[in-house]
């Protein structure tokens, strides 16, 4: 049972607190701020303990969204409630920060006096909530440009032109109630991520897929819509027959408004989506590309001269040819006594630096085409250098985003709303993948 | 306009300008004026001094403004108590509104306002809001019974509204019902003796219908409270597994785990052997495996959780070990989890790869994980013994780089190698020698000098290392200073000669000039006993060392049962059962799995399984039935005991022990149970049968530890003397007799090997071929010493009963070879069926009854068993020492009968009838069995048993 909730900024400013239960005191708010900043690196955030009270929270938006207990309640519940908090935050504010916290703070109130009631949770669905909110958002800035709130999700497609503008997505929901100021827009996103670890040997050891269709509605109202995924989509390791290009995934997990009675045959999804974000499906594929990986590192580490490393790194993208993938980044561990680095770079958009902190060279790249080789060299001084450092050299990671692609295959053949809705919609599909965890061992 | 302007910095007449707009006549001014009140107290000031105005406000049909009243209202009534009285008209009222949302609304918060007085009044609307016709507001009313309880119990339940609440069980409305299992589970938590949430099938069902149609929330609830739920037998634990299963595959991975836990916990009731379980097993990886996809603090927990699945069901994720390899990108804490997971999964199957990514970990950047990747090599070393020399190997390279702290910890795990695989790997000592200076860690460099130490012998410097070490003795840790007294000691027994001076360089040091006592009591045992008696020094210092366990941070079964039934929650993220960390009476119940249906052992109460144990405290008696069970096992059952059977003077002893012990435990509850009493009074010939009946006594003790198991057998069960099965003719001189024997529920072959050859005897092995029982040796034949010519030895071996089935003829029959460096050797015997009978084959009356019925009357088999002069009390007192449990005696005319169940190993149940005729020494005996083959062997302990 949660006891309390409240909201901090990152300074630690009450910005909500809501207790439940009055078992404990708002002296618990600085009680978990104190402990919460001096939290040393490897110690696990996510419950901490003070005498008989428990505090869980996650942090979102540059804000801590605590709940404190004092019995034994499941810190699942928890987490996932104080994540679907935060969401429909943002989807009643329209963007999650310090600010649009502090504006719409009746309307917070209201909202967790609905989805809590005596540290019980009821309910978190927009569909349901709309019935009992009264309170109208406050928006801070209804159409910016500056808006880099969800740079994280929607990041990628402002390279792209004929894309809708990020900030589209990032307006309260609710707020076109009365009035016929809001497009009646719908984004579904396709969202992969992907874990590689590459062998020393360019052997792919290891590969993950986890991947999500994501809905934000912003139809006032909308009976059913359906998404149509590849009809050859297979679920599960026994299905695949015969050498057709089927687009396969392990497993895979719906939202509960979904239904699922055309989708054994026909792979269509039916929802009906509410107001605001949600995740449809989720799935995953484990141990298996349907395609090579996008990245395939050459290395070659040598000492040069006494206290000097030469790391040579060719990087080839295997992505088709049309396609980009975009802000890559590459970090290599160097050995701990490195100084100073010199580099050759075969393009000036290009960066490199040597990070002292964490030991690693970065190797920055803003665009690499498909089917592209680029090559760097760098130069690394270490002082007292032995032979057993250079093993210290490695494994590489690598960050990067690939828009208008996903790894599994998966696409989104059609989106249809039915009835037809009056009035214009607009419909959008994106698919993006980012990599998680991209390791090649040296 | 924006709402921040609320939180603009105040003046000096603030408040007063608040009260101004407070009691304004436009409805909008008032709003705000609320709003800003509303912001300043978020803040943390103090505006409890508009209290009265605020509550003029609540008289409002403006719905945005009476729930920001009410906001108000709960902050402040109860620092306000008289003045709250004031809102109670209101809230009443409005407890009628024709509006279902303001009658949710102010029953929500009345019960809220934590005011004695208020709570008064909140009876009347209460009452008929749970009657309510909207779902919204019943459902509401729900909680507030919770609320109103934590207030007021009693008031809660002279008015009745418990069973209203019970009543919302059976609802329409699934939101209700979730609302109301939450709120019984949390009352029902508080008084553990009551049968408020009482679960039968029925409700269980209505819970299971409800579970389909409730939001992701509910579903959490209605989860929880099934899994406190105890089902009658195996069948109705499949079917409510069957509906609880599609719960795994939801988005909300708090569903999922709840899910989880009722699976782990039901799937214990279910026969292993049923296809189902198999099925259940690999549904239960899937989920689990996807929770590792969620972001860093969800992947925490749940690795947390995995950690106890893994140490309760292994099966579970064996294939899945890939998934907690670590990304560079996880957090550490994430890291150091999926690396402890790693080494419980570790196989021989997995072993290469395992050991492959953990050598790529040493190399990482993070001090704390490399440690840990190190410590995890030498824990694969010591686990899979096919993998030591590579994991030796990759040690060995990671010394090369001599990174410090790699360094170190890889000599730390070494010294287990060693301790692990004795004379084996000592050609890597060079290696670690050059290391030594190196070393700056206690536990480092006291394995360091473990390892001198141990194969002082092997090197040549070792008085050389060891001396360097000694010159800053008083500077190093205490853990290095034993150590180095321990290793100078040792090195001096193998080398007396060139070491004397440096002997009583430590000993000196240890004893005269230090002032850690610990320190200087090994010293002076060490000197007295190199002075008075260097042979008996050498048997002490240099013994036998005791294995050391393959398992690391294992947690303590009982203790895991207890978090296992707390999946999912915050116990298993702290891996603490919920009384270590919540206060008061709520959580302390224990939990704990239910035992299969089959083996009921406390069948007398059924429901003792979830709340028997919560009075008395649960941490003590645990450890004292280890205690007692060990003090008994060390005093009454020598491995190698050649004592036919057990010596009435010890029988004493343990009937001391015991009685005191159990007197203490029992506490009052020994008055009640007629077996015991009789049992502990009654002269020491019966004492075994009164400890076998330990179970009876039920609730309270039986099902805290296996006392009838861990005690009652030692001096119980009935030994054959040893017979010849091997003659020396046949065996080129090694003759072998024996016997069985059944000792604290394992079974045991003791066995005398003797030596009539001219030549002496070594590496003993031994194997069973299959047999009707799947006996097989649970160890090494444990022969340690070369037998020498003339020589006898009395090895004993433990046996389990997981080896690999054949029918035999006889079905007693064992067929065993046994190995020495001379030839391998064939012989056969026969094992009295008794050996079989498990501590836990008391069967319930209930099932008895239908059991008998159930069995056709062909399986029924009559014997007479001649001569037994004892009367049946006292007969039934001797066959319970050979786990043959009376469940019920009946007299007609003069005839006794006793019923009596057993249960086998392998499960096989055995009924049994006997008539005891007073007088007359021939009883009768039916055996009614499943299995009628059996029934002969049965008969045979009987007369063994009752005839010695």
């Amino acid at each position: 049972m949660i006891s309390q909730i409240f909201i901090l900024s990152s300074k630690g400013d009450h910005l909500i607190y809501k207790d439940f239960r009055g078992e404990a005191s708002k002296d618990s708010i600085n009680v978990f701020y104190e402990m919460v900043t001096a939290l040393s690196g490897d110690q696990p955030p996510v419950v901490m303990t003070h005498k008989d009270h428990h505090f869980i929270h996650v942090r979102q938006g540059g804000l801590y969204w605590v709940a404190s207990t004092k019995t034994n309640p499941s810190p699942f519940t928890i987490i996932e409630f104080l994540n679907r908090l935060a969401a429909l935050t943002k989807d009643y504010c329209g963007s999650l920060s310090e600010k649009s916290v502090r504006m719409n703070f009746a309307l917070i109130y209201e909202l967790l006096d609905e989805m809590v009631d005596f540290g019980y949770i009821q309910t978190t669905s927009t569909d349901i909530l709309k019935n009992f909110i009264q309170t109208e958002a406050v928006s801070s800035k209804p159409f910016s440009l500056f808006d880099l709130s969800n740079v994280g999700l929607f990041g990628a497609e402002t390279q792209q032109s004929k894309v809708a503008p990020s900030v589209a997505a990032s307006r309260p929901i609710m707020s076109s109630r009365g009035e016929q100021g809001g497009k009646n827009e719908i984004f579904v996103d396709v969202i992969e991520r992907l874990s590689v670890v590459i062998g020393s040997n360019g052997v792919l050891m290891k590969a993950d897929i986890q991947g999500e269709i994501r809905i934000k509605c912003f139809l006032p109202t909308c009976s059913e819509m359906r998404i149509g995924l590849n009809e050859e989509l297979n679920i599960g390791k026994s299905q695949l027959k015969g050498y057709s290009s089927a687009v396969r995934v392990d497993e895979c997990r719906f939202h509960q408004a979904v239904k699922l009675d055309e989708f054994d045959n026909f792979r269509i999804l039916k929802v009906c989506p509410s107001q605001g974000e949600q995740t449809v499906m989720q799935y995953q594929l484990c141990d298996e590309l349907p395609c090579a990986p996008p990245f395939q590192l050459f290395p070659s580490v040598e000492k040069d001269y006494v206290n000097r490393v030469l790391i040579f790194l060719k990087l080839r993208c295997d992505l088709p040819p049309k396609s980009t993938a975009l802000n890559v980044s590459i970090t290599v561990p160097v050995p701990k006594g490195s100084v100073s680095m010199s580099q050759e770079l075969s393009s000036p958009d290009q960066t490199a630096e040597l990070q002292p902190k964490s030991k690693a060279l970065l190797w920055e790249i803003p665009r690499f085409p498909g089917g592209a080789q680029l090559s760097a060299l760098f130069k690394v001084d270490v002082p007292g250098l032995s032979s057993a450092s250079l093993l210290e050299v490695g494994p590489v990671s690598m960050s990067f985003e690939l828009p208008k692609q996903t790894c599994t295959g998966l696409q989104i053949r059609f989106l249809r709303l039915s009835p037809t809705q009056t009035g214009l919609s607009q419909r959008w599909v994106r698919y993006v993948t980012h990599s998680d965890s991209y390791t090649i061992r040296i | 306009m924006t709402d921040s302007k609320y939180f603009t910095t105040t003046k000096k007449g603030e408040i007063f300008e608040l009260k101004a707009e407070l009691n304004s006549d436009k409805k909008e001014k008032k709003k705000e004026a609320v709003k800003k009140v509303i912001a300043s107290m978020t803040v943390g000031k103090d505006v409890s001094a508009l209290f009265p105005d605020v509550v003029n406000c609540m008289q409002t049909d403006n719905l945005e403004l009476k729930k920001l009243v009410y906001l108000y209202l709960m902050n402040y009534a109860k620092s306000q108590p008289d003045m709250a009285i004031m809102a109670v008209n209101t809230f009443v009222k409005d407890c009628e509104d024709p509006n279902p949302l303001i009658r949710a609304l102010a029953v929500r918060t009345m019960g809220c306002i934590r005011v004695d007085k208020i709570t008064e009044y909140l009876c009347e609307p209460l009452r008929k809001c749970l009657k309510d016709e909207d779902p919204y507001v019943r459902k509401t009313a729900a909680v507030c019974v919770a609320k109103l309880h934590d207030i007021n119990a009693q008031l809660v339940e002279d008015q009745g509204f418990l069973d209203t609440l019970k009543d919302l069980i059976s609802d329409s409305n699934p939101m209700v019902v979730a609302n109301a299992v939450a709120a019984l589970s949390e009352i029902a938590e508080s008084h553990p003796n009551s049968n408020l949430l009482d679960l039968n099938p029925q409700t269980i069902n209505k819970l299971l219908t409800a579970l389909n149609e409730c939001t992701e929330w509910g579903q959490i609830f209605i989860l929880d409270c099934l899994a406190n739920y105890t089902p009658r037998d195996d069948r109705e634990s499949q079917s409510i597994c069957e509906r609880v299963t599609p719960r795994l595959s939801h988005a909300n991975s708090a569903v999922v785990l709840s899910a989880v836990k009722v699976l782990m916990k039901f799937m214990e009731m279910l026969p292993k052997d049923l296809d189902y379980y198999g099925t259940l097993l690999k549904k239960l990886a899937p989920p689990l495996v996807t929770l590792l996809s969620a972001e860093p603090e969800l992947q925490y927990v749940a690795l947390r959780n995995i950690n106890l699945i893994v140490q309760k069901r292994p099966e579970i994720l064996k294939h899945e070990m890939k998934v907690f390899f670590v990304k560079y990108n996880d957090p550490i804490y994430v890291k150091l989890e999926k690396l402890d997971i790693m080494i419980r999964l570790a196989s021989q199957a997995n072993i290469a790869q395992v050991l492959a990514e953990l050598k790529e970990y040493a190399t990482e950047v993070d001090v704390d994980f490399v440690r840990k990747a190190v410590r995890a090599i030498g824990r694969c070393a010591i686990k899979v013994e096919q993998s030591a020399e590579r994991c030796v190997s990759t040690l060995l390279d990671l010394i090369q780089t001599k990174v410090n702290y790699v360094v170190q910890e890889a000599i730390v795990v070494i010294k287990d190698i060693f301790r692990k695989y004795p004379n084996k790997y000592e050609s890597v000592i060079a290696t670690l020698c050059e290391n030594l200076d190196s070393l700056d860690e206690p536990e480092a460099r006291a394995a360091m000098i473990w390892i001198v130490g141990e194969y002082a012998e092997r090197i040549d410097n070792a008085d050389e290392l060891l001396e360097s070490f000694l010159e800053g003795f008083h500077d190093e840790s205490t853990q290095v200073q034993l150590q180095l007294l321990t290793a100078i000691v040792k090195l001096f027994l193998k080398k007396p000669t060139e070491t004397q001076e440096l002997v009583q360089q430590v000993l000196s040091l240890a004893t005269q000039d230090s002032d850690n006592p610990d320190l200087r009591d090994r010293g002076y045992i060490y000197w007295r006993l190199l002075s008075t008696d260097p042979v008996a020094a050498k048997e002490v210092v240099l013994a036998e060392k005791p294995l050391i366990s393959e398992e690391t941070d294992l947690i303590e079964p009982t203790l895991l049962e207890e978090l296992i039934c707390h999946i999912g929650t915050l116990a298993s993220v702290y891996h603490k059962p919920p009384s270590a960390f919540v206060e008061g009476s709520r959580g302390v119940q224990h939990r704990r799995i239910p035992p299969r249906a089959g083996s009921v052992e406390s069948a007398e109460s059924p429901d003792v399984g979830q709340s028997g144990s919560s009075e008395a405290p649960p941490a003590v008696i645990p450890s004292q039935g280890d205690l007692l069970g060990d003090l008994l096992n060390l005093d009454l059952a020598p491995p190698t005991s050649t004592v036919p059977s057990v010596q009435p003077s010890m029988q004493m002893g343990a009937m001391d022990l015991l009685g005191g012990g159990l007197d203490s435990l029992l506490g009052g509850d020994i008055g009640g149970s007629p077996s015991m009493g009789a049992g502990l009074g009654a002269a020491p010939t019966v004492m075994p049968a009164a400890l076998g009946g330990a179970p009876a006594v039920g609730g309270g003790l039986g099902d805290l530890f296996d006392l009838g198991g861990g005690v009652g057998m030692p001096t119980g069960f009935y030994v054959v003397p040893k017979t010849m099965w091997l003659p020396a003719m046949k065996a080129k001189g090694l003759e072998i007799s024996g016997t069985f024997a059944r000792r604290g529920g394992i079974i045991q072959m003791d066995m005398s090997l003797t030596n009539k050859a001219m030549s002496v005897m070594t590496d003993f092995a031994i194997q069973f071929n299959r047999n009707s029982f799947g006996m097989a040796p649970a160890g090494p034949l444990q022969v340690l010493t070369p037998l020498s010519p003339n020589q006898t030895i009395d090895v004993s071996l433990p046996l389990s009963t997981n080896g690999p089935v054949m029918k035999m003829e006889p079905l007693n029959n064992l067929q065993v070879a046994v190995k020495n460096n001379i030839d391998v050797f064939y012989f056969s015997c026969q094992f009295p069926l008794s050996l079989l009978f498990v501590e836990d084959g008391k069967m319930e009356r209930q099932v008895f009854l239908a059991t008998w019925k159930d069995i056709p009357n062909d399986n029924e088999a009559q014997f007479q068993i001649k001569d037994v002069h004892l009367n049946s009390d006292a007969a039934s007192n001797k066959l319970q020492g050979s786990n043959i449990f009376t469940i019920a005696k009946r007299t007609v005319e003069g005839q006794d009968m006793l019923y009596q169940s057993i249960k086998l190993t392998n499960s096989i149940w055995v009924l049994a009838e006997m008539r005891v005729q007073t007088g007359n020494p021939n009883y009768t005996l039916s055996i009614k069995c499943r299995a009628p083959e059996v029934c002969q062997f049965v008969y045979q302990c009987y007369e063994m048993v009752l005839k010695n």
